[in-house]
């Protein structure tokens, strides 16, 4: 039998951890926001591949659109529309005396979101996995295992229906954090710790549901 | 912050969680189900205390800066149902399976799997039905 942690030094370690993530990393905590990047790698990558020429010059995309404005409407037009919206502008100001390329040139680029790389998630993911197995070696406990544990099969068994029962469990843990838009970690931890209320309820309603088939399998595995 | 600090960042912390959540038993699914059925509280106060713990840290520590809230919509309540169904029956949120099969248990593949799946069908579903904004986590 393994002695765990207890209580409060597993909640110590789980605050530090949250906490650590935010001050250090700038981000709250969120384990499904990183099943998210990593299930949808091929629009990640899109995404990031896209973002890169804009990433390295700002205005990348400012002189794209002014390109395709003036190819669809002609140098006449566009220069009378732009100097018409920096007359609107000539209250401000910056915009005195202001030219096209000078109102171009005043207006800040809005910024882009900054996105960590997908493979940062993943290599997130793994290292959780990596961490596992040091646990399980500190413990003396690494070993192939077929099951889940005594508990586990007593409900489950430990053929096809465990097999089935975890791949559709695991498929509405998928499914669900996505479209609750949070686990336990970013609306449980990053979350509750805030008082944001979709979290609160979020929290409130996963343990709930949680509870009720806890008992359901106990009651009907009797 | 470099892609390679990005990546050592969120590998201590992945380590960190991984190691954590197997010294707790957040791993173990007796354990997990001793806590939805409060025969033990032992899970439940380490869970409950982290939480005002961080409450104490970011109150001290997030005073006066803006953190994104998570946004509540339409999915908050149906998909919050389907995860601690989902939780229930594998004993594992989203980082538990990896965890899991860190340490050696097989019949997690098919839980991750599982979630791999849901996650990757819930972007479709998503996009063609429901269009709500749903914030991500990270």
């Amino acid at each position: 039998m393994i002695e765990y942690w207890p209580w409060w030094l597993g909640a110590l370690a789980l605050a530090g951890i949250t906490l650590g993530f935010w001050v250090i990393i700038g981000r709250t905590l969120g384990v499904s926001g990183s099943w998210s990047r990593t299930a949808g790698w091929r629009e990640s990558r899109m995404v990031e591949r896209i973002e890169a020429p804009m990433r390295k010059n700002p205005s990348a995309m400012e002189d794209a659109l002014l390109a395709a404005t003036l190819a669809e409407f002609g140098e006449q037009q566009t220069l009378q529309t732009l100097y018409a919206a920096s007359a609107g502008a000539a209250t401000l100001p910056n915009a005195k005396r202001t030219t096209p390329t000078a109102a171009k040139k005043s207006a800040k680029p809005a910024p882009l979101a900054d996105r960590t790389p997908w493979g940062v998630h993943v290599t997130f993911l793994i290292s959780m996995l990596i961490g596992g197995t040091l646990a399980a070696v500190s413990m003396g406990e690494l070993q192939w295992h077929f099951d889940l544990g005594s508990v586990h099969t007593m409900f489950f068994g430990s053929g096809m229906e465990m097999w089935v029962a975890l791949l559709l469990g695991g498929t509405m843990v998928g499914f669900g954090t996505q479209m609750g838009g949070g686990c336990t970690s970013g609306h449980g931890l990053s979350g509750c710790s805030r008082l944001v209320p979709a979290s609160l309820l979020a929290t409130g309603v996963f343990f709930g549901s949680a509870v009720a088939v806890s008992f359901f399998v106990e009651v009907i595995s009797k | 912050m470099t892609s390679l600090q990005q990546h050592l960042r969120y590998a201590a912390f992945g380590l960190l969680m991984g190691l954590t959540l197997s010294f707790i038993g957040f791993t173990n699914y007796g354990e997990i189900h001793k806590m939805f059925t409060f025969a033990d509280w032992r899970l439940f106060l380490t869970f409950a205390g982290a939480v005002a713990l961080s409450m104490v840290g970011f109150f001290v520590l997030a005073r006066g800066q803006h953190i994104t809230k998570k946004p509540l919509h339409k999915g908050t309540i149906p998909g919050s149902i389907l995860f601690g169904v989902g939780w229930a029956l594998t004993g594992s949120c989203p980082s538990i399976a990896l965890v899991q099969l860190g340490q050696g248990y097989i019949p997690a593949v098919f839980t991750i799997v599982g979630i791999f799946f849901g996650t990757w069908a819930y972007k479709h579903v998503h996009r063609e039905f429901f269009r709500w904004d749903t914030g991500s986590c990270e």
